[in-house]
């Protein structure tokens, strides 16, 4: 299979070779003159530290465990989502917990553990498709960066604290006691 | 100055002679590492990017990006100096120096400035006073000297894209040399001098009497020779860097690659210096007939720095030739070009114009 | 500095010889010209010495060099051990060439006007002077040598082309 090349026939003018070099130089001194007179917060780059790209939404970036009104992890460690997981990033155990006020005497499941290898995970978004609590959400932080390997194991208080800054919620790192019966919260 | 001179336990002539040479060279240098900060900015802005804004002073002082260039520096003199196993240890520390070196003395003949009178004393405003009797011989002598850093670099690396880039140096090298020297010639035959400052002279203060008004061809084969001269793009074979990793400095680092750097811009700075004094009357103002010795001065550095900046436009606009195609337009178009531009003069000069 | 550049070119004329690497050869037989257009600039001669450096260190060497990289050859070529009479004869060759140069020279009449003082001094050779020496007073020869170079170039073409 071959390729037909259309030979472009020039015209004596752009032969000559120097009048096509005129004009690319017209062209590129127009980006200049433009550049030169544009305010620096009006051009296209974005100088990342200081500005920051508007991200789209849908974008998946970063995951949040969601928790309830009164802190409670929504989880309810069921593994759809590590059983989902292409990448095979998370790794949940799970527990049982029994609380008079909100159980009414059932054992109910949630995490005792729920890590994400930050490393391994490709941002794919299976896991909040797969979750059935709509308990895991992927938003807009990409910034995602440590100085070792350990620090980018993501654990449950990680997990669920992820946004707090952002939201404006306090940061979580026990499950607190829960005063709400659960089975009336709607979601 | 004579005061200054009486100081420094100086005859006055002597104390001028080290003046100009400290005030010129120094410029040059300084002029060729800011070249470097134009460079990146220039082709930031061509290229609708903003270009290096972070270096900054204590944190504060960026002045448009300018503190690049101390950054910079502070980084190549503390970076290692590597030298490869299998190098030519001696050619490999020499190879810089002789890239250099040319590049920077070969401004030493061109006027950049009217002489004045003062007590009695002619001053000239060039390192070499016109009429040592090499001329405009000397900076292409010089020019021709300028190959030998890159092929020095090139071979004494020990690398094949280094010597491959250095052999592609020295056959643009020579085979632009030729068509370069004709169109100078040239100007030499129709002002009747080969020494700058007659050939300024002749040109005189009118812009229709420079001789890029009376010699346009010549001064397109000048001008595009000086690109394969100081291996800039269009013509920076010995480089290509996307073809032969970075060239004749493939294995440079620390000071010695920022010498070669160095070496490129002052050796831009000259070629732009030299087509200011053999097309555009160097330091003559237009329209203004006896112009002091400041604005001449002016005048001069204004034209320089403009072709200078040509350089950098150029680079960004225009694509690397091929090999062939360089030997193509060396050979086959600009010796021709300038041999018609030589043999058309002669005949002018013949006619009695 | 007539000290400085006759050292230079003698040092870089023997490096030349004794270097075993072509290339560092080459870059002494560099130091050599300049030295040679060192001593033309002493001589009143800044013409010969810039067209010195333009001609031979600026293109002819280069040129070599290049061919010395393009062909690359790490490995010496054994010279074939000269034979005794080759060696004699050449000898003799070369030093009678010297001693024609050195008499010839010792005759001429520049090195009679060295001595020369006052208005009787040579003047200091211009592009001007050199133009009417070759194309008036030497026209013939110059000539000839640029015919003789060209048929080179054209046999060298016809040699290397194999098929025209």
């Amino acid at each position: 299979m071959g390729v037909l090349v259309k030979k472009v026939e020039l015209s004596w003018l752009d032969r000559t070779y120097v009048w096509p070099v005129m004009k690319g130089m017209a062209i590129t001194f127009e980006h200049f003159i433009k550049q030169l007179f544009t305010p620096t917060s009006k051009r296209y780059t974005i100088q990342y530290p200081d500005m920051k790209k508007e991200i789209p939404e849908g974008y998946r970036g970063l995951h949040e465990l969601k928790r309830f009104e009164d802190g409670a992890i929504k989880c309810v460690a069921c593994f759809m989502c590590q059983e989902a997981c292409p990448a095979r990033c998370i790794s949940i155990e799970a527990e049982e917990f029994s609380d008079l006020n909100i159980t009414q005497g059932f054992e109910e499941k949630r995490p005792a553990i729920f890590k994400i290898d930050m490393l391994r995970c490709i941002y794919c978004g299976m896991c909040e498709e797969a979750c059935p609590k709509d308990a895991i959400w992927l938003r807009k932080e990409y910034e995602v960066a440590a100085y070792d390997r350990l620090s980018m194991q993501y654990g449950k208080w990680d997990l669920m604290n992820t946004y707090a800054q952002a939201d404006g919620k306090d940061r979580i790192s026990q499950d607190p006691t829960p005063s709400v019966p659960r089975r009336t919260i709607v979601m | 100055m004579d005061k200054l001179a009486s100081m420094l336990h100086m005859t006055p002539a002597i104390f001028w002679m080290v003046a100009k040479v400290v005030i010129v060279f120094s410029a040059i240098m300084l002029l060729a590492s800011v070249w470097t900060w134009v460079e990146r900015r220039g082709s930031a802005m061509i290229q609708d990017r903003i270009g290096p804004n972070r270096a900054a002073i204590f944190g504060k002082i960026r002045l448009i990006g300018l503190s690049q260039l101390l950054a910079d520096g502070i980084k190549f003199f503390f970076k290692e100096d590597l030298v490869p196993d299998d190098a030519n240890k001696g050619l490999f520390w020499l190879a810089p120096f002789l890239a250099f070196v040319p590049a920077l003395i070969g401004f030493a003949v061109i006027p950049f400035g009217k002489s004045f009178v003062s007590g009695g004393v002619t001053y000239h405003l060039s390192v070499l006073d016109p009429g040592n009797g090499m001329g405009l011989l000397y900076p292409m002598a010089i020019g021709g000297m300028a190959v030998y850093g890159v092929l020095l670099a090139a071979w004494s690396s020990n690398n094949k894209w280094s010597i491959l880039g250095g052999m592609r140096a020295s056959a643009a090298m020579v085979s632009y040399e030729i068509g370069m020297s004709l169109a100078v010639v040239s100007i030499f035959m129709t002002t009747g001098g080969y020494d700058p400052a007659d050939v300024i002279k002749a040109q005189g203060h009118l812009p229709w009497a420079w001789n890029i008004v009376r010699q346009p061809l010549g001064f397109i084969v000048f001008f595009t020779c000086m690109y394969a001269e100081t291996n800039r793009l269009p013509f920076d074979f010995a480089e290509g860097e996307s073809e032969i990793v970075a060239g004749f400095n493939t294995e440079y680092g620390s000071m010695k690659f920022s010498l070669l750097a160095l070496a490129e811009y002052s050796h831009l700075m000259t070629a732009s210096a030299l087509v200011a004094t053999l097309f555009f009357g160097g330091w003559q103002v237009p329209f203004v007939q006896n112009p002091t010795v400041m604005l001449s001065v002016a005048s001069f550095l204004l034209k320089m720095l403009f072709f200078a900046w040509v350089f950098v436009w150029v680079r960004w606009t225009l694509p690397r030739f091929r090999y062939d195609q360089l030997m193509h337009l060396g050979w086959k178009v600009m010796l021709p070009m300038s041999m018609v531009n030589l043999v058309f003069h002669a005949w002018r000069m013949s006619q009695g114009h | 500095m007539f000290i400085t550049f006759a050292l230079i070119t003698l040092l870089g004329a023997l490096g030349m010889l004794l270097q075993k690497n072509v290339i560092m050869a080459g870059l002494c037989m560099v130091a050599a010209f300049f030295g040679v257009a060192g001593l033309f600039v002493l001589l009143a001669n800044p013409v010969a010495a810039a067209l010195q450096i333009i001609v031979y260190t600026g293109a002819i060497l280069v040129l070599v060099l290049f061919v010395i990289m393009m062909l690359n050859s790490h490995e010496e070529e054994k010279a074939q051990a000269p034979h005794p009479i080759q060696r004699w004869a050449s000898v003799v060759f070369v030093s009678a060439l010297a001693f024609g140069a050195v008499k010839l020279v010792l005759g001429s009449s520049g090195v009679k006007s060295l001595a020369a003082s006052g208005e009787a001094m040579p003047q200091a050779m211009t592009l001007q002077k050199l133009g009417f020496a070759l194309f008036a007073d030497h026209l013939l020869g110059f000539e000839v040598a640029g015919l003789l170079l060209l048929a080179a170039m054209i046999g060298a073409v016809a040699l290397t082309k194999r098929n025209l």
